[in-house]
């Protein structure tokens, strides 16, 4: 984890020359040739898509109890059957998914805008600023992710706007440090070292020159680091942490039925399931999207 | 990923290994070391510095008192063969059973009494146990097996105050050697001795041959803390475990027809209820608060909560209790509660907030609540608070005007099964936090009279009549939305003898005839 991936090389920013594929037509030349990638890619955009219209199209209102059918398995009328409280589980599965995906996108970008800001600071002014920056990214990594996380919600209080809060500020620390490996490289190209003999400005080289360079890695990391959120923000709903009751969030699902699971697991099996094939989407679709946008992998 | 395929892997194997252990019972024979399971941890061995059912569980075991609850909660003498109160309910002598020694060799008799009834009389000494004998005046040796006890003003049920297990008798050289630490160094008059304690593992007794009361049952009691749910469950069905409680209702289904293993439940004498601050508004109006008891539907709180195993409540005492008298529940009736809400100026009902401990089955009723109360078009929050903040919130309350608490939910156990310890506690006027647990800040002139008039009394016709009203008055009040008398539900091995879960909550090791 603290050890950059490799940068792609600066020439792959530019300007695409006439008569040659642009990177965008170079990178679905080759992405739409890995299975796992469309496939992973096409169940996230599934997901997008119930995130969006999920509470519309859900059977039933996601928080409507019927105590004369609780803990009722899977049927035709209940596709994944009940809670405890007779509420219709493949509603709140749907509806839980813009919650999931929210926490997902959200802390991750909050995660990547800090991140980038400061490992391009740091590796582009280098000296104290560079060694202030890292030395604060060493203390966040010491400590594993979650329990930054819990200590985080210790001190904010439960609730998902927490979780997002303490989920991003756990992923500054890992966009930093990519950023300032691919920035210092970037820094020493030669165009970098051109635009500044000309007397361009450092905010300009910055923004202009350097963090276009660095962007295929933040969005490869990005994608991945989404199914680790929202692991995380299931971790800490399930440790009661996050999402407050009656929120169908997947992890306070897990949670709220594990009491059931000798007796009636469908009411874990379901919310696991949905929350599985998610992380599992987001992490194939990241690596897949890695082999696409790496340049040094030649098909 | 991994997280969750382990998860998933974990989950797996455990059914497995459960429906395993289903097959591994053998034949039951009578064992002679037994392992009791519990949920949580003990926290003192020092009954008159207790006030957790789990700790009390252990002590029974090893202590005793002058009167004791047999298993139906029926007042019987124990160290004390028989006794006699005044007509005013001021001075109460008992005579000592002779010929009893405590487990260190100390003979049991007046002045081991006298030694005790003041340690817990003093309030210097701080025992959480000490309310109970507040009202003690003087103890006084009359002779070597006679003892009496003169309080400061009359107390009808102070017989009740006796039989609680926080006035079991410690050996006076015990406390003498012990001082403070007496708490890890119990010596009384039990069946059972004091061998070892691993705080969070477990804590064993073994054998008291020199037991006044006969032959004991087994040579050794080994007391286990188990919070999880199912390890309990799994641990009886392994025959790791001889006893196991509480069993979660929904784990029912799974003991449910084993062979070997008994499943019990029967009631408490505790009250569910769920608290409304009677001081702040809305809750001043009494419409409001009839209607929130309107708009809660009793049978499938009860069905979904406890999975129908609880009794609905009918008064704020249950059953079981002493004076106890049947009031008319309020049916489950959301329009005539939407009616009320706006008679009292809420039609479109209000927003409040309910304070809940960490508990699942509590969180589950607070989720209940919540979903009922919203029908009626009361947006109720929930608010899950972990226990010493919890504590905070009610108790460092000075003023009742800076109270946050809205609503409450809470149970009430009192373990003297006496409608005084069932009512005063918690809808008392004398006892608003911080004095006491009336979260209801509940303050009715004529409840309050009426209890002070069963204090006052040792008569059982005043006393009866006094309390008789006070829960009429109470009902009709509505402090609280009445939910539910809770039930003991517990597992054993058919083989085991004499283990019972007493309605107060703890537990009895033996049989106290």
């Amino acid at each position: 984890m603290s050890s950059p991936l490799p940068p792609a090389s600066p020439t792959d920013a530019g300007p695409a020359a006439p008569g040659r594929h642009s990177p965008a037509a170079e990178f679905w030349r080759k992405f739409r040739k890995k299975k796992v990638g469309v496939a992973s890619g096409l169940f996230i955009l599934l997901l997008l898509i119930v995130a969006v219209i999920g509470p519309s199209i859900a059977p039933y209102p996601m928080e409507k109890p019927d105590y004369n059918h609780i803990l009722a398995g899977a049927s035709f009328a209940h596709p994944a059957g009940t809670d405890e409280f007779g509420r219709d589980i493949f509603s709140r599965i749907l509806v839980g998914t813009r919650i999931s995906l929210w926490v997902g996108f959200s802390s991750v970008f909050l995660g990547a805008v800090f991140g980038t800001f400061l490992g391009l600071i740091s590796g582009f002014y280098g000296k104290w600023i560079d060694t202030l920056i890292m030395r604060f990214c060493d203390i966040l990594f010491a400590f594993p992710g979650i329990l930054l996380a819990i200590g985080i919600i210790a001190i904010l209080g439960p609730g998902l706007g927490n979780v997002i809060i303490a989920v991003s500020i756990y992923g500054i620390p890992v966009f930093a440090r990519l950023v300032r490996g691919n920035t210092l490289a970037l820094k020493a190209s030669v165009y970098v070292e051109a635009a500044t003999t000309v007397g361009a400005k450092n905010g300009r080289i910055i923004w202009k020159h350097i963090f276009p360079g660095t962007l295929s890695t933040i969005i490869v990391y990005f994608t991945m680091r989404i199914g680790m959120a929202i692991l995380t923000a299931s971790s800490l709903s399930f440790l009661g942490l996050g999402a407050q009751p009656p929120t169908p969030e997947w992890g306070a699902m897990l949670s709220n039925g594990r009491a059931y699971l000798n007796t009636s697991p469908h009411v874990v099996i379901f919310p696991g399931i949905a929350l599985f094939l998610s992380v599992l989407a987001f992490n194939l679709f990241g690596d897949e999207l890695r082999d696409a946008l790496d340049p040094k992998i030649r098909d | 990923m991994g997280r969750i395929l382990f998860r998933f892997s974990a989950a797996v194997s455990m059914l497995f290994a459960l429906t395993a252990a289903g097959f591994a019972q053998g034949a039951a024979t009578a064992p002679k070391d037994i392992v009791i399971a519990n949920n949580a941890n003990f926290v003192s061995l020092d009954p008159q510095d207790t006030n957790d059912n789990i700790s009390f569980s252990a002590e029974k075991a090893i202590y005793q008192g002058l009167l004791g609850f047999d298993k139906d909660m029926k007042l019987v003498g124990v160290l004390a063969t028989d006794w006699v109160a005044s007509p005013n309910a001021k001075k109460f002598t008992f005579h000592l059973r002779k010929g009893v020694s405590f487990q260190d060799g100390t003979p049991f008799d007046a002045a081991a009494v006298k030694v005790n009834i003041d340690r817990l009389a003093d309030p210097a000494n701080k025992l959480k146990r000490h309310s109970l004998f507040d009202q003690v005046e003087k103890t006084v040796v009359d002779n070597e097996y006679t003892v009496s006890v003169y309080l400061k003003a009359p107390f009808g049920a102070m017989l009740n105050n006796f039989s609680h297990p926080g006035a079991m008798m410690i050996s006076p050289k015990a406390l003498q050697d012990y001082g403070k630490d007496i708490f890890k160094h119990p010596v009384g008059t039990g069946p059972y001795l004091f061998k070892d304690w691993v705080t969070g593992d477990h804590l064993t007794l073994v054998k008291n041959p020199n037991y006044w009361g006969g032959p004991v049952n087994y040579n050794s009691i080994t007391f286990r803390s188990i919070p999880e749910d199912g390890t309990r469950v799994a641990m009886l069905q392994s025959g790791e475990a001889d006893f196991i409680y509480p069993v979660p209702t929904e784990q029912l289904q799974v003991l449910a027809g084993q062979g070997g293993i008994v499943v019990k439940h029967d009631p408490t004498v505790g009250i569910q209820y769920a608290s409304m601050n009677t001081m702040k508004k809305p809750f001043t109006d009494i419409r409001v608060r009839q209607a929130l008891n309107y708009a809660v539907d009793k049978d499938a709180f009860i069905k979904v909560v406890f999975n129908g195993i609880a009794g609905t409540a009918t008064s704020c005492l249950a059953p079981n209790t002493r004076f106890y008298s049947p009031q008319t529940p309020y049916p489950y009736d959301p329009a005539k509660a939407k009616k009320l809400l706006a008679e009292a100026g809420y039609p479109n009902g209000f927003e409040t907030t309910l304070w809940v401990g960490t508990m699942s089955v509590s969180i589950k009723a607070a989720q209940f609540l919540q979903q009922q109360l919203a029908m009626v078009g009361v947006n109720m929050k929930i608010e899950s608070l972990e226990s010493g903040t919890m504590a905070n919130k009610i108790w460092n309350v000075a003023d009742p005007k800076d109270a946050t608490i809205q609503m409450y939910y809470g149970s009430w156990t009192p373990s003297t099964a006496d409608a005084d310890w069932g009512m005063r506690p918690i809808l008392g006027g004398t006892m608003i936090p911080p004095k006491g647990y009336n979260t209801a800040y509940f303050q009715n002139k004529e409840v309050n009279a009426d209890i002070q008039a069963g204090l006052d009394s040792a008569d059982v016709a005043t006393r009866k009549a006094a309390y008789e009203k006070a829960q009429k008055t109470i009902w009709n009040e509505a402090p609280w939305i009445f939910l539910s008398v809770p039930q003991n539900i517990y597992a054993y091995k058919d083989s085991l003898q004499d283990v019972n879960l007493l309605p107060d909550g703890t537990l009895s090791v033996y049989s106290l005839n």
